[in-house]
């Protein structure tokens, strides 16, 4: 069953740190060079990994198992009691969240050549945030999910805090304090469960708490079970973010260097409907049915709160940091309708809303190394001097809105379809959120790339040599899951048959 | 027909390739345009004609797989499908020809004819689609279309805010399709029109459902078809380049509202309530759009007043069961509307304004444009013998046979002032005294005033594919094997006729006394009646009461929510950073630097741990 190839994938950005490392601090050109090259490794495999699974390849055969921690010894009771192991695996759904993962970080690498200082610990930094994410992503049991989580945060804190904009320390902290919170109470959640089962493995806890009376090692009463759950909901609602645990996401994405906001809003935000989705629908289902009309609801309160504020922002960094939100309602209201299209349509937003979020935030980096603003009422008329940058922007934000053709129409279609069967007429409050979207995205956008400028900027350039990678690659996908969307639900049929089954 | 599927890609190749290679092919690209919306017209001819003598051909595929539903993709060519294939790619095709001399010289040239093929290739697509969810997708793709050619003049403030409008207002309308096709797929199992018809011809689908439902479609066709109430986007669209105005403000996409409904018909027909909606929908917007027609002073406005006028009448026609005369005259509409906006085209190409009243006596000047544009007049005046006459007739018909007498003297006083508004329109930019400043007026190159006559011969003969004297072959062909869809032709009194044709030439005379002969002042009815006029010539305000009434209710909303962001929300935040801090001075208090102090507690600490060893026994 060991075959390294997860474990490979996952700490391949590590050789990057270390050849980093030995690079002097003043060699721009070879560190961020090192720096693209570094985030390639994990690229490929992944993409390999996808491909071997379309070729037929199962996945579980991924899987990799090594005794690691082990507390008194209860192997006469069962082998696995009080155990901790290093095991990494994948399901449809996280091979789909790695690949996504890689080729974010590929491109928001790239995006990085915008960095202007100390790129030595940038990239360094930038490298272990990726070992983070893709550890997430493959952990099997719950401790090592823990520990890929904290190490997501701490280079997170230092790239908001170090280059970061004016009130960057301000974002750092409140980054991490709000995490924070979140990882202890998540922590709580898996001491309790480890304690009450003997292990923290993902696939035995599914079985485990939901086995009936007896099952595990100490009785679980159904009001624990919910306690835990709605910990759970708490802990993952932070990083999501759900209404009212939003601000410090909102701060993060006005002023962390655009590049890792590329990958906060692609691939950390979703780590949270990762987490819902995987521990809270996947070890307490029933939990999750109980609650399914709040999560629908509090997704129709995330969808409408973000688009009504999206609305009245002045700054375009803000425009996108509330339409995050309000994306992430889409996710929220498929979980919370918990049909097959509603799931299918959360797991299909996380991955599309990682890309075009990917997409905005680049575009931001852009105009904002060419103009240093994004107060919207500065700029204007770029369709002009940057034609082809404003028609990216312009699809970026068709794709935000749902054009159908691009990956946010399935998903938001989906979702919608699934709330629809369960519950009509909250839907339909929601689809208000439909009108809304288009509403503050023209608004923004049009500000931006039509009419005219309120000062002068001369000299602009269009996209140059670099620029064109991200760019091309994000709206190429975006299409291919809007126009081809096999290539994300053919990994997911399983899964979605389970959890709607 | 098996491989009708190829239609609409060619002019989605004309659109990425002039994305990808337009800067180069400078004015050329109007060739690759052209040739190959040429293709898809020859093809969809093809198409149509095995159609007439095939039975209908439907092809599917697998498109998205959620769970145990399985979604498809496909084409479809019915009757309606294929004649809509040849209007939409003929048109297209003229206008592509048209545009070439229209737009020359403009430095975005090749991204005018890259837009003209993206929204080609969504409509013929739409066209084509044999269930609602696709149907919806190239809806939808037909407004980003039309959204990038309204605000093609993008530097303008004011097409940046018509293509907003234009955009949001019938996503309005969208999400009201969406629903509907959402609810009725949870009602039917299938997005399919096949199988939703039988389903719904089944009895499986209860009867509010199938009104709830419908009505909700008829909201998205209503948003797209500039039906009231949510019409305003469709004048302000008139931004766009007249070219523009044409194929999508006039015969294709503002048509597809009344397409859908007529594809829908057969749910539609199921609810007699939602039926009684369109059709009053179609007649009070038939009336209302014509009353602000009468006082509009640019020819663009007028003949966008006119278009939902017009649909309205379609609307009306299907509402009343009159599928033939409603597809009739979506079919007729699309002929001389597209006419009348290129011949105001090469008006305003000639004179560089918009502003009638600053126009008058261009007859002379432009030989091919006035008299096509009279052509055009005629037949949507309803004058005999062309187009028009025909298959308004057959509305009126429909309307009357149907027993809906209001509604149907509100569709004949609307042809009254159609006629009117449109003579109106005729005489004070042709006739009258010339202009000085017009006197070096030329006509326009033979790339406009072509489309213009091919346009012109269609505006006057395709009423007869379906008249009561010759024959109804275009109805009896469509409704051909669907009995839902009610007969080819209805039966109406002789005297219908014979008023219609006295009203609209009521209306002409009634112009011609006014603006040409003017034995009749022009401001007879204004002086008379200011307040009605000030409240008709402002459009009946309805732009002004959506903006003191929806658009700030939804700033009133952001501004509440921000409210509650700010003291909520933030208060959280700083109740939360408060404890953190907090705790944080409480374990600073903890390291102050006195000896003494950490010695003390260092001793009760010891104390009390020794107190509970003792208590306990060692214990615990």
């Amino acid at each position: 069953m060991n075959s390294y190839y997860l474990s490979l994938l996952v700490f391949s950005p590590l050789l990057g740190i270390v050849l980093l490392a030995l690079m002097p601090k003043s060699n721009e050109k070879g560190l961020k060079m090192l720096g693209v090259l570094a985030t390639l490794p994990a690229t490929i495999l992944a993409l390999l990994a996808y491909f071997s699974y379309l070729g037929g390849k199962d996945l579980a055969s991924f899987s990799e198992q090594v005794n690691w921690m082990r507390f008194s010894d209860f192997s006469a009771i069962h082998a696995n009691l009080f155990t901790v192991k290093y095991e990494l695996g994948i399901d449809g759904f996280s091979l789909l969240m790695i690949v996504l993962t890689s080729v974010l970080a590929t491109l928001a690498a790239i995006a990085s050549l915008h960095i202007k200082n100390e790129w030595k610990g940038y990239y360094m930094l930038f490298l272990l945030l990726e070992i983070g994410m893709l550890g997430v992503f493959t952990a099997q049991n719950l401790i090592l999910f823990f520990i890929f989580f904290e190490i997501t945060l701490i280079p997170m804190f230092f790239l908001i805090g170090k280059w970061g904009y004016f009130n960057k320390e301000k974002a750092a902290y409140s980054f991490l304090i709000y995490n924070g919170l979140g990882s202890a109470i998540l922590l709580i959640v898996i001491m309790v469960l480890f304690a009450k089962t003997g292990t923290t493995n993902i696939e035995t806890l599914k079985v485990l708490v939901n086995g009936g009376e007896g099952q595990t090692l100490a009785a679980m009463s159904e009001s624990l079970k919910m306690g835990l759950f709605i910990a759970l909901l708490i802990a993952f609602g932070v990083k999501l973010p759900i209404f009212p645990l939003h601000s410090w996401m909102l701060r993060v994405h006005v002023e962390a260097p655009p590049s890792i906001v590329m990958l906060h809003s692609g691939i950390l935000l979703k780590i949270g409907a990762f987490g819902l989705i995987r521990f809270g629908m996947g070890i307490f289902p029933e939990q999750f049915e109980t609650l399914a009309v709040l999560i629908a609801i509090l997704g129709v309160i995330n969808l409408l709160y973000g688009a009504f504020l999206a609305f009245i922002q002045t700054d375009f960094k803000m425009v996108l940091a509330y339409s995050s939100i309000s994306h992430m309602g889409i996710v929220l209201i498929g979980l919370g309708a918990s049909n097959e299209a509603g799931v299918q349509g959360a797991i299909f937003q996380v991955v599309s809303h990682g890309l075009i979020s990917a997409l905005l935030f680049f575009l931001v980096s852009v105009l904002y190394e060419r103009v240093q603003t994004t107060q919207m009422n500065e700029l204007g008329g770029f369709a002009k001097s940057m034609p082809i940058a404003s028609g990216f922007l312009l699809a970026g934000a068709m794709a935000s809105l749902g054009l159908p053709g691009m990956s946010g129409f399935v998903s938001e279609f989906m979702a919608f379809l699934g709330l629809f069967k369960e519950m009509p007429i909250l839907a339909a409050i929601g689809a208000l959120g439909i009108i809304m979207t288009a509403v503050y995205l023209l608004r923004a956008v049009l500000s931006i790339t039509y009419g005219q400028a309120n000062r002068e900027y001369a000299g602009i350039r269009d996209l140059r040599s670099f620029e064109w990678a991200p760019v091309l690659v994000l709206i190429g996908l975006i299409i291919l899951i809007g126009v081809y969307p096999a290539v994300l639900s053919q990994p997911l049929e399983n899964i979605v048959l389970g959890i709607g089954g | 027909m098996e491989n009708a599927w190829l239609i609409p890609l060619f002019p989605l190749l004309s659109f990425l390739f002039l994305l990808l290679f337009g800067k180069k092919l400078k004015e050329a690209s109007a060739y690759v345009g052209i040739l190959l919306t040429l293709a898809s017209l020859v093809y969809s001819v093809i198409v149509l004609v095995g159609r007439l003598t095939n039975d209908t051909y439907k092809a599917e595929a697998d498109w998205l797989q959620i769970g145990n539903l399985q979604l498809t993709v496909g084409f479809e060519v019915n009757q309606l499908n294929a004649l809509m294939l040849v209007i939409v790619s003929l048109v297209s095709f003229l206008v592509h020809t048209y545009s070439k001399g229209y737009m020359h010289g403009d430095e975005r040239f090749p991204v005018f004819y890259a837009y003209l093929g993206l929204f080609t290739f969504a409509m013929l697509g739409l066209v084509l689609s044999p269930n609602l969810l696709q149907t919806y997708i190239f809806w939808e793709l037909v407004g980003v279309g039309s959204f990038l050619l309204i605000g093609f003049y993008f530097h303008k403030d004011s097409a940046k805010a018509a293509a907003k409008k234009a955009f949001i207002m019938t996503r309005i309308g969208d999400v009201g399709l969406l629903i509907g096709m959402i609810l009725l797929f949870w009602q039917t199992g299938s997005f399919e029109y096949d199988e939703i018809f039988a389903s719904v011809q089944a009895g499986e689908v209860s009867g509010t459902m199938i009104t709830l439902t419908s009505i909700l479609i008829f909201v998205g066709a209503v948003g797209k078809s500039g039906q009231f109430p949510l019409h305003t986007w469709l004048p302000d669209a008139m931004e766009g380049p007249t070219p523009v105005s044409a194929l999508i403000h006039a015969a294709t996409m503002v048509a597809a509202g009344v397409y859908l409904v007529a594809t829908m018909f057969p749910v539609f027909a199921a609810s007699e309530t939602a039926m009684a909606t369109v059709a009053i929908v179609g007649a009070v917007t038939a009336i209302f759009a014509a009353t602000i027609g009468l006082t509009q002073t640019d020819i663009k406005r007028v003949l966008a007043y006119s278009t939902v006028s017009q649909l309205g009448y379609m609307m009306l026609a299907l509402g009343a069961a009159g599928y033939v005369a409603g597809v009739f005259h979506l079919m007729t509409h699309a002929f001389f509307k597209a006419l009348l906006f290129l011949a105001a085209g090469s008006v305003i190409h000639a004179v560089h304004t918009q502003d009638i009243e600053k126009m008058g006596g261009l007859w002379k000047r432009l030989k091919f444009t006035a008299p096509l544009f009279l052509i055009g007049t005629l037949a949507i005046s309803g004058v005999p013998l062309l187009s028009g006459f025909f298959s308004k007739d057959e509305i009126l018909i429909a309307a009357w046979a149907n027993g809906n007498y209001v509604l149907f003297w509100l569709a004949v006083i609307a042809a009254f002032f159609t006629a009117f508004y449109m003579f109106r329109l005729f005489f004070m930019v042709f006739t009258g005294k010339p202009r000085s400043e017009y006197k070096n007026v030329h006509e326009s190159p033979a790339s406009m005033t072509g489309p213009m006559v091919v346009l012109g011969i269609l505006a006057v003969i395709s009423g007869y594919v379906n008249t009561p004297w010759f024959g109804t072959f275009l109805g009896d062909w469509l409704v051909e094997g669907n009995e839902a869809l009610g007969h080819g032709h209805i039966e109406g009194p002789a005297w219908i006729m014979i008023v219609a044709t006295l009203v609209s030439l009521a209306g002409i005379y009634l112009a011609y006394l006014m603006y040409m002969k003017r034995s009749l002042a022009q401001d007879w009815f204004t002086s008379r009646a200011p307040t009605v006029y000030s409240i008709v010539n402002n459009k009946y305000f309805i732009d002004e009461i959506y903006q003191s009434t929806i658009v700030y209710a939804t700033k009133a909303v952001s501004l509440f929510l921000r409210f509650i962001e700010l003291f909520l929300v933030e208060g959280l935040v700083k109740s939360v950073t408060g404890i953190v801090q907090g705790l944080g001075k409480l374990g600073a208090k903890l390291q102050n630097g006195q000896v003494q102090a950490y010695g003390t507690v260092a001793f009760v600490g010891l104390a009390v741990l020794m107190l509970i060893f003792a208590l306990t026994g060692g214990y615990l």
